[in-house]
């Protein structure tokens, strides 16, 4: 294994143990200890995020996406700085972007999987785990650091496409396997039908994360799927535009479901309130953009690679 | 064009140290922030912050409009926090009430009520003197550390040259595409775009979001081929990179870096012995 790398995992691994040490000793020193009231898990998750990309990298690391040039240092920043300015912009305080039946709406979250998809996962990465720590900082929003790896897993699993040599085969299984996680979530919502959107406010409304999900916002994975899925149907002879939407869903999937099962453990969330009140309303209309932001985005970025022959 | 923050040299404590040194304390502070919900524990980190502003040399005049946002934001919540008692749910159980107001009408049979309780009082303060910390320490930032140091800076923290680059140059993009997105909704506007007024279905929605978000996107990136090909023309990632600029630590940066370290073990070991929960004055509950 090269040098470099594996002083890497082994610096994650090394710290992981340490955290863990530190949980197991807290518990044994003061037996009263709720970690979900010290900022220790998050920084657990946090490594164990970035552990599964390392894991990733090292299983896939003799292809060439990984690789690292001039480019991609320009487009990782400019990924990071477009997300963060975005989530600013769009967060609610700044321009409040309506939302319909409890689906809010995060018009940000195009980026970095449209990055991840244009770039590579590790520009996809960079773009949504730094981009959403800007973003935080930039609004003041309190630290969440294992959403800011959710939002890097988004960005790298829309770029791991290339690590495909058979395009359409791959969003082949990503369909697949998105189906079953949508299925999958849309029956714990069923199974969890009084649980609060505790990602909804209407404060006009007197409603702050309090009120019982709605269907649409239940439904939305489910929704968000079908629509990637006529995305890839209508632009099957368009293989980017296709790839680019449903690797972004997959990515979506997988990195906020990382996010909020997390929560499990850092806010002591019960496992179906971590997904019907927090995965469900955050990656199902993120599909929405997914499904419509991201295809313009590839379409815009391959006139401009026609016009300026790059 | 990059448009840069509003960094000047100036009187002030943040600068008389080493950035690597700040960011290091900056880090140790948020991560001892997050730590407790202990008002008590929470108020020496609020007056630590209040303490670097007022020593940080930035002018009202300069910094108006960030503080406005930051603090209209952190009053919202907390106020918000107050009313709902939403989050304190995850650091206490039970709720001592002082009173319940509620409002002299009702909108369709339904009359609003505010149950205002101790522990919903002391977790808004609690939230309050979080979030203000945080924001306030991270407001700094821009305006104290020299742009020209953002990648050296990280170089220093560890990070590898590429990574310590793309963050340099994350910092630097940032109020460019804040300008850019300005412009390209003045123009929009100009079309007879409404943001304000996005209407239609869920889909139309988002429709209409393209003519702001694409052009933006498109034009950053149609604008990195100048500073790719200047990064290429220096032989960017061809050897270890070197740093114009030097810093070099003094004995007050050891000092501060000392001071990081223990305050962030200090606050540890107090979490972990079950010190700085949530804490209401128990005389005060009946």
């Amino acid at each position: 294994m090269d040098r470099k790398l594996s002083s890497v995992i082994f610096a994650l691994v090394g710290t992981l143990i340490f955290f863990l040490l530190i949980v197991w000793l807290g518990g044994m020193i003061n037996p009263d200890l709720q970690l979900d009231e010290t900022a220790l898990l998050r920084f657990v998750f946090v490594i164990l995020g970035m552990l599964i990309v390392f894991v990733v990298y090292w299983l896939t690391r003799t292809s060439q996406v990984w690789v690292v040039g001039t480019r991609e240092v320009v487009y990782m920043a400019i990924g990071a700085a477009l997300y963060a300015v975005f989530s600013y912009l769009f967060n609610g305080t700044v321009f409040v972007v309506p939302s319909v039946s409890q689906v809010a709406l995060r018009p940000a979250i195009a980026i970095p999987m449209f990055f991840g998809y244009a770039f590579g996962p590790v520009v996809g990465f960079f773009t949504g785990a730094v981009g959403n720590m800007f973003g935080d900082a930039l609004t003041g929003f309190g630290l969440s650091p294992q959403w800011s790896v959710g939002n890097g897993l988004i960005g790298m699993i829309s770029g791991m496409v290339f690590l495909f040599k058979d395009k359409k085969k791959s969003m082949d299984t990503v369909l697949i396997i998105s189906a079953v996680l949508a299925v999958l979530a849309t029956a714990i919502f069923f199974v969890n039908r009084a649980v609060p959107n505790m990602l909804y406010f209407a404060p006009d409304e007197g409603i702050f994360g309090d009120q019982q999900i709605s269907i649409l916002a239940g439904l939305s994975a489910v929704v968000g799927f079908i629509l990637v899925l006529a995305v890839r149907f209508l632009f099957s002879k368009n293989v980017d535009m296709a790839a680019a939407v449903t690797w972004g869903m997959l990515g979506n999937f997988i990195g906020l479901g990382f996010a909020a099962i997390s929560d499990i453990w850092i806010n002591g969330f019960p496992f179906g309130v971590a997904i019907v009140g927090e995965f469900l309303p955050s990656a199902g209309p993120n599909l929405i953009f997914a499904a419509i932001l991201v295809p313009i985005l590839v379409a815009a970025y391959a006139a401009v690679r026609r016009q300026s022959g790059r | 064009m990059l448009v840069a923050w509003r960094y000047r040299e100036r009187r002030s404590i943040i600068q008389w140290f080493d950035p690597r040194a700040w960011m290091m304390f900056f880090i140790s502070f948020i991560l001892c922030l997050l730590m407790f919900w202990d008002v008590r524990y929470l108020a020496v980190f609020l007056l630590t912050a209040l303490g670097v502003t007022f020593n940080s040399g930035i002018t009202w005049r300069e910094s108006r409009r960030a503080w406005l946002f930051i603090g209209g934001f952190v009053f919202f919540f907390a106020f918000l926090t107050f009313l709902t008692g939403r989050g304190g749910i995850e650091v206490y159980s039970k709720e001592h009430e002082i009173t319940r107001l509620a409002a002299s009408f009702t909108l369709f049979g339904w009359r609003p009520v505010v149950t205002v309780t101790w522990e919903r009082i002391f977790f808004g303060l609690s939230q309050m003197a979080r979030v203000f910390s945080l924001a306030s320490m991270t407001i700094m930032i821009p305006y104290s550390l020299n742009p020209a140091l953002y990648g050296i800076i990280f170089r220093g923290l560890g990070l590898p040259d590429k990574i310590a680059y793309a963050m340099d140059l994350t910092m630097r993009f940032i109020p460019t595409f804040g300008r850019d997105f300005q412009l390209t909704l003045d123009a929009q506007r100009a079309r007879g775009y409404e943001v304000e007024s996005l209407r239609g279905g869920l889909f139309q929605q988002v429709r209409r979001l393209a003519p702001l978000i694409v052009p933006v996107t498109i034009h950053a990136i149609i604008g990195s081929e100048d500073i790719i090909d200047a990064m290429d023309l220096r032989a960017f990632g061809v050897q270890p990179r070197t740093w114009l600029d030097q810093l070099h630590y003094r004995l007050r940066d050891r000092l501060l870096i000392a001071f990081a370290v223990l305050m962030f073990i200090t606050c540890l070991l107090l979490s972990l012995f079950g010190y700085g929960k949530f804490w209401i004055p128990a005389g005060w509950i009946l």
